[in-house]
C-alpha cells in the first residue's frame, strides 16, 4: 500500500472509524438478507426434498406444499379406480394417501383437572401420514415414538424448541388435543412447523372422510418420477380426472418460489439500500478526505507525482477502508448466523461461501464507486494553486 | 559555470482579444549554478506565473523554456512531471508538507516514486535532514515542528533528488526575522556550496542580503535599469522611482503608498528604530 494512502487512511482514526463503520453496516445488512434468504429457502424447501417421496400427486391447481389447495378422493368409485391404477404401475414401489392442512393450534396446560391454562396461537402445518409407508411422515424422529397412535402426534422439534413443547404435553390442533409422543427434525418452515398424525386421525379430526390432499409414491429404483407423474396425468385426463403430479425437485422448488417471490423484490429493494449506505457512507468520507486533503494532492502533483498517482492513493484507502468493512461486516453476519434463530425464531441464517464472494464482490464495486468521484475531483486539482499562500 | 534555467522570449498570456492579459510578456532570463537570484515587483507584476512556468508547472504562450539544457517548451504534458521530480526542487511559502507523514517521509517520498521506501533513499533524507539541522526531529509530524522546522524539512524534499535549480515561492513569508534569516542563509548556501541554481521570489527585502543579483519584474517583463528600496514601514521592497518619497535626516525614504508615507511622518524614530532590528 502506498506510504501516502496508508498514513492519510490511519491518521485520521474516527474518519476511519466512520468509513469502515458505514462499509460493515452495509455488508452486515446484504450479508445477513443473503444469508436469511438462503435460510428461508433451505427451510422451505428442506421437507420435500428430504422426505421419501418421489411424486407427488394432487388435484388440478395444487402446486406446492405451503397451499396445498389439492382434494382427491380416497373412498367411492373414483378413489377405487385410482388404487387400481396406482397398484398396476410396476414402477411404482409404494403409494400413500396424505393429508396436508395449514392451520393454528395452541398449547394447552392442565393446572388442575377443571382449570387449563392456553398458550399462544401457533401456526401448524398439520400433516396425516400412512405409518405403514411412512410416506410425507416425519423426516427424522429425534425423541419419543416414532409412529402416533391415536390421539397421539409427532412434533418438529423447532415447534418444540419455539414454544417449549415436552413429551407429554398437549396440543389442540383441529378442534382436539393431541399428546405429544415424539419429536422429529426436517419440517420447520420457519413461518410453521410440521405436527404428524396418522391419516386416519388427520381424517377424522380435520372431518375429511374419504378424502385427502395428496396422494404420495414412492417409485423403484432406475424409475424416473417425472415420466411416470406424466403417465399418470395422461391416464387420469382420459378418465376426466384431472391431476397434476410433480416430482420432488418440482415440488421442492415450486414451494421455494411460494415464498421467495414473494420476498425476493423486497429483499432487492433493501439490498439496493444497503448497498446505497454502504457506497454513500464510503463515498462521502473518501470524498470530505480527499477535499481537505486536496491541497496536499496538489503538493503532490507539483512536486512531480502524476495523477495516476493520485488516484492509486485514492483507490487504495477505498479499497482499504472496503477491506476492513467487509472483514467486520460479514465477521459480524457469521458470528451473529448461530445465534439469530434462539432469539428470533425466523431469524434463520443460512452463509454459504458462494454468498460471501459474491458480497465481496459487491464490496469491491462499493469501493469502485466511493472512490470514483473523489477522483475525478483530483484531476481537476491544478498544481499551481500550491502556490497561493 | 553553466546556465540551469534559460528563458527565451517567454509570454504568456491570458484570455484573448481585447480582454487579454500578458502575465509575462517575451521575457528573457538566465539563471547560472551557484547563483541566487531574487525575483521582486509589486503585486501582479507576473512572479507566480514566472515562477510556475519556470517550475514547469506552466507552459508559456510563447518562447521556449530550458532547464539543464532540456526544453521544456518541446515536452509533452505527461513528461512535464518527470522535469519537476528529477530537475526541480520547490519550496513554497506555506512549506506544504504532507501532514500525516513524519518529517523523514516528507523527503524520503518524494525519491521512492510514493511507493515503498528504499534504504538508500532513507539514508539521504537521514544525510539531508542531519545537514540542515533536523537530525532530532525525523520522525516528528509537521504539526509538531516549527515553522522555521517545517520550512527547513521543506529544503530538504526540495533538494532530495539533488535538482540543478531550486524555486522558492515567499520561503520566509512565515516566518519571524530570526528563522527567516537562517532560511536564506540556508538558501544562500545551497547555491554556493552545492552548486544550485536558486531563485527565490519575494517581498522580503532581507532577502537582497543573500542575493547574486536582484531581478526585478514589473508588468510582465524584467527591469534591468530599476533602483528599489525597503518602505520602513511595511518592509516590502519598493521601485525609488515614482513611488512616494520623504527625506528625513538627510536621508531619502520611499514608500509603498501614500498611507506609509503618512505612517512614517507621524513617527519616523519609530520605524526606524524597528528597521535598525
Amino acid at each position: 500500500m502506498l506510504l501516502v494512502a496508508r498514513k492519510n487512511l490511519f491518521s485520521e482514526r474516527t474518519r476511519l472509524a466512520i468509513s469502515v463503520g458505514g462499509v460493515a453496516l452495509s455488508v452486515f445488512l446484504i450479508s445477513l438478507l443473503l444469508s436469511l434468504y438462503r435460510g428461508w429457502d433451505e427451510k422451505v424447501g428442506g421437507f420435500v426434498e428430504k422426505s421419501n417421496v418421489d411424486l407427488w400427486l394432487g388435484s388440478e391447481g395444487a402446486e406446492d406444499f405451503l397451499t396445498a389447495a389439492s382434494l382427491l378422493p380416497t373412498e367411492g368409485k373414483e378413489a377405487d379406480q385410482a388404487k387400481e391404477y396406482l397398484e398396476g404401475y410396476p414402477s411404482i414401489d409404494q403409494w400413500s394417501p396424505l393429508i396436508v392442512r395449514l392451520m393454528q393450534g395452541v398449547r394447552v396446560e392442565k393446572t388442575s383437572p377443571a382449570e387449563e391454562k392456553v398458550g399462544s396461537k401457533i401456526d401448524l402445518h398439520f400433516i396425516g401420514f400412512d405409518p405403514t409407508t411412512r410416506l410425507g411422515g416425519p423426516i427424522k424422529v429425534i425423541e419419543g415414538k416414532d409412529t402416533p397412535g391415536p390421539g397421539e402426534v409427532i412434533i418438529d422439534d423447532k415447534l418444540s424448541d419455539r414454544y417449549g413443547f415436552a413429551i407429554g404435553d398437549t396440543l389442540r390442533a383441529g378442534g382436539r388435543d393431541w399428546k405429544v409422543v415424539g419429536k422429529s427434525t426436517g419440517g420447520d418452515f420457519v413461518a410453521t412447523q410440521t405436527v404428524f398424525v396418522t391419516h386416519a386421525e388427520a381424517q377424522a379430526a380435520l372431518r375429511m372422510k374419504g378424502a385427502t390432499t395428496f396422494y404420495v409414491i414412492k417409485v423403484r429404483e432406475r424409475v424416473d418420477p417425472a415420466q411416470l407423474g406424466a403417465a399418470l396425468e395422461e391416464q387420469a385426463a382420459r378418465n376426466e380426472a384431472p391431476i397434476v403430479t410433480h416430482t420432488r425437485e418440482e415440488f421442492a422448488r415450486s414451494t421455494r418460489d411460494r415464498v421467495t417471490s414473494n420476498v425476493l423484490p423486497i429483499l432487492f429493494v433493501v439490498l439496493g439500500l444497503a448497498f446505497i449506505v454502504g457506497v454513500s457512507v464510503a463515498g462521502l468520507t473518501i470524498y470530505t478526505a480527499t477535499i481537505e486533503k486536496s491541497r496536499e494532492y496538489g503538493i503532490l502533483k507539483a512536486v512531480g507525482f502524476r495523477n495516476t498517482y493520485l488516484y492509486r492513493v485514492v483507490f487504495e484507502q477505498s479499497a482499504a477502508t472496503a477491506l476492513l468493512g467487509f472483514v467486520v461486516g460479514i465477521g459480524f453476519t457469521l458470528a451473529v448466523g448461530p445465534f439469530a434463530s434462539d432469539y428470533v425464531p425466523q431469524f434463520v441464517l443460512f452463509t454459504r461461501w458462494q454468498d460471501v464472494l459474491l458480497v465481496a464482490g459487491v464490496t469491491v464495486v462499493m469501493a469502485l464507486i466511493a472512490a470514483y468521484i473523489p477522483v475525478r475531483r483530483l484531476g481537476a486539482i491544478d498544481p499551481v494553486s500550491v502556490f497561493k499562500g | 559555470m553553466h546556465s540551469v534555467l534559460r528563458m527565451t522570449q517567454v509570454t504568456k498570456t491570458y484570455g484573448s482579444g481585447d480582454a487579454a492579459v500578458h502575465a509575462l510578456d517575451h521575457v528573457d532570463f538566465n539563471v547560472e549554478a551557484g547563483e541566487v537570484v531574487v525575483v521582486m515587483g509589486p503585486s501582479g507584476a507576473g512572479k507566480t506565473t514566472f515562477l510556475t512556468i519556470a517550475g514547469a508547472l506552466l507552459t508559456p504562450t510563447s518562447g521556449s523554456v530550458e532547464i539543464s539544457g532540456v526544453n521544456l517548451t518541446a515536452l509533452s504534458e505527461r513528461e512535464l512531471p518527470d522535469v519537476r521530480r528529477e530537475r526541480i526542487g520547490f519550496v513554497f511559502q506555506s512549506f506544504n508538507l504532507l501532514e500525516a507523514l513524519t518529517a523523514i517521509e516528507n523527503v524520503t517520498l518524494v525519491m521512492t516514486d510514493g511507493g515503498a521506501k528504499s534504504r538508500g533513499a532513507v539514508n539521504r533524507a537521514r544525510e539531508l535532514m542531519i545537514m540542515l539541522g533536523l537530525g532530532h526531529r525525523l520522525k516528528s509530524l509537521p504539526k509538531n515542528l516549527s515553522g522555521g522546522e517545517k520550512q527547513r524539512v521543506a529544503i530538504a524534499r526540495a533538494l532530495a533528488n539533488n535538482p540543478d535549480l531550486i524555486l522558492a515561492d515567499e520561503p520566509t513569508a512565515n516566518l519571524d526575522s530570526k528563522r527567516g534569516r537562517e532560511v536564506m542563509q540556508l538558501l544562500r548556501q545551497i547555491a554556493f556550496e552545492m552548486h544550485k541554481a536558486v531563485i527565490i521570489v519575494s517581498h522580503d527585502h532581507r532577502t537582497r542580503e543573500i542575493a547574486s543579483r536582484i531581478a526585478w519584474l514589473e508588468d510582465g517583463t524584467f527591469r534591468p535599469d530599476v533602483s528599489t528600496d525597503r518602505d520602513p514601514v511595511c518592509q516590502r521592497v519598493v521601485e525609488v522611482q515614482g513611488s512616494p518619497a520623504f527625506s528625513y535626516d538627510s536621508r531619502s525614504y520611499y514608500f509603498c503608498s501614500t498611507q506609509c508615507l503618512d505612517l512614517f511622518k507621524a513617527d519616523p524614530s519609530r520605524h526606524l528604530a524597528v528597521r535598525r532590528e
